[in-house]
């Protein structure tokens, strides 16, 4: 494999690493979209095992010179991906406001003993 | 030059890991999209490049807002003793201690990534397949788009049934009682205090629509599509509240059209790939191309539209 491939891998344990120990939602959700991206860019790597040109055909001769071009399977469905991943995101960040407006805090723990309480409260 | 961009993507993206303070995390993410979006343009994929490059000015603006709520409920609270005033306090071996089980469980997954990665060549069957087959089969010049719209016509359907979810669910967890928009007391765009940022923006707002509208119609001969154009399109709309500070379109109107609208790509979809009728009546596969890149752009101009009409104008008027 290419070792330049294991730059995007890196980045996804990395942020992984941060998810665990993240100390605000706003945090979290960043962490996310870095997790997203690096998955991302780690098919496009992939699909540019082989070639760099962009799969876009230009002539008829194109067939001659096939091996130059990258795999088009893997931006086809990274397109798919990046508009999932977005609508992720807003899901999120409309949770958080909901969260702003009730409990006026984004740390972990501070929300964590509010909902242990509003738990011990309610039995 | 793959190899610098990709040190300065891994060190921008460590700015972001490292940064407390919120505002600046917004800023360090901006600089680690361009850079990504640069380097998919060297992979030698322009569609997704621009996707990236249009999806990341959104999240930029839906953090920004979401950091604008943060810092009000933190004033609204007061000093509260949580995370940001009590980082210092703890002693850093401790915190060393606290933080080493999450430390050492993603590194041996890293390490197990790194070991089982498959190390022989890669088949080239499918993607010599889909080259040398897609102009036959689907039509057009750029074959992402003939993938997307051909091959795997059920990712694209099953994508815009998730854009249609998610801004149902926007629209439903969102804080909005509906007397918001016609009440008096609500806040202006601060853009309308800048009389040079506005007369940029009406000059850039016809532009963008025009190149919205070209991604929609160029999309079988070169990069860009329906995704692109509809993030253009909608950038227009949102142009058209910065500049005149107006949000009277009736949003339940755009949901149903949005509904209507994924209703008709999945018409078009079954009717052309699932039942044939492209090859059946002879129809050039430009028309089939067009039509259902329109409508995407429709339906995701739509979904980015009412996103952001949910979640900047209306929710931050109330």
């Amino acid at each position: 494999m290419n070792w330049l491939e294991l730059f995007p891998v890196a980045l996804f344990f990395i942020s992984f690493f941060g998810l665990l120990i993240g100390k605000t939602v706003i945090k979290s959700i960043v962490y996310i979209l870095l997790m997203q991206t690096s998955v991302i860019l780690f098919w496009l790597m992939l699909g540019a095992r082989h070639g760099t040109a962009p799969p876009i055909v230009q002539d008829a001769a194109y067939l001659a010179n096939l091996d130059t071009m990258a795999d088009p399977l893997p931006q086809a469905l990274m397109l798919t991906a990046i508009i999932i991943g977005v609508s992720v995101i807003a899901i999120n960040i409309t949770m958080l406001n909901a969260l702003f407006r009730k409990y006026h805090t984004a740390d972990w723990k501070t929300l964590d003993a509010m909902a242990r309480e509003q738990e011990d409260n309610d039995s | 030059m793959l190899l610098f961009l990709l040190i300065l993507w891994i060190l921008s993206a460590v700015l972001v890991l490292l940064e407390q303070r919120p505002y600046r995390i917004v800023i360090y993410f901006g600089i680690f999209s361009l850079i990504t979006s640069v380097a998919y343009l060297f992979l030698g994929s322009p569609d997704v490049a621009m996707a990236e490059a249009g999806i990341s000015a959104f999240t930029t603006i839906f953090f920004l807002v979401c950091m604008e709520r943060y810092y009000a409920a933190r004033r609204k609270v007061g000093a509260q003793a949580d995370s940001e005033t009590r980082a210092n306090t703890v002693p850093v071996r401790k915190r060393f201690v606290r933080i080493l089980p999450a430390l050492l469980f993603s590194a041996g997954l890293l390490g197990l990534f790194i070991w089982f990665i498959p190390t022989g060549e890669i088949s080239t069957h499918l993607r010599d397949q889909y080259l040398a087959l897609f102009i036959s089969d689907v039509g057009g010049e750029n074959a992402a788009t003939a993938i997307y719209l051909g091959y795997r016509l059920y990712d694209t359907l099953f994508e815009a049934l998730i854009l249609v979810i998610a801004v149902v669910a926007v629209s439903h967890m969102s804080w909005f009682d509906g007397t918001a928009m016609t009440g008096s007391g609500r806040r202006r765009a601060e853009i309308g205090h800048s009389s040079m940022a506005v007369f940029t923006m009406r000059i850039i707002c016809p532009i963008i629509l025009l190149f919205g509208a070209y991604l929609f119609f160029t999309v079988h001969l070169t990069a860009g599509g329906g995704f692109q154009g509809g993030l253009a399109v909608a950038s227009f709309f949102i142009c058209r509240y910065l500049i005149y500070d107006i949000y009277d379109i009736p949003i339940k109107k755009v949901i149903k059209m949005e509904e209507l609208v994924f209703i008709g790509i999945t018409i078009v979809a079954v009717l052309a790939i699932f039942l044939g009728v492209v090859e059946f009546a002879q129809i050039p596969p430009v028309i089939y191309l067009n039509t259902m890149n329109v409508l995407i752009g429709m339906k995701v101009a739509c979904s980015f539209f009412i996103l952001f009409y949910r979640y900047i104008a209306i929710e931050r008027a109330s």
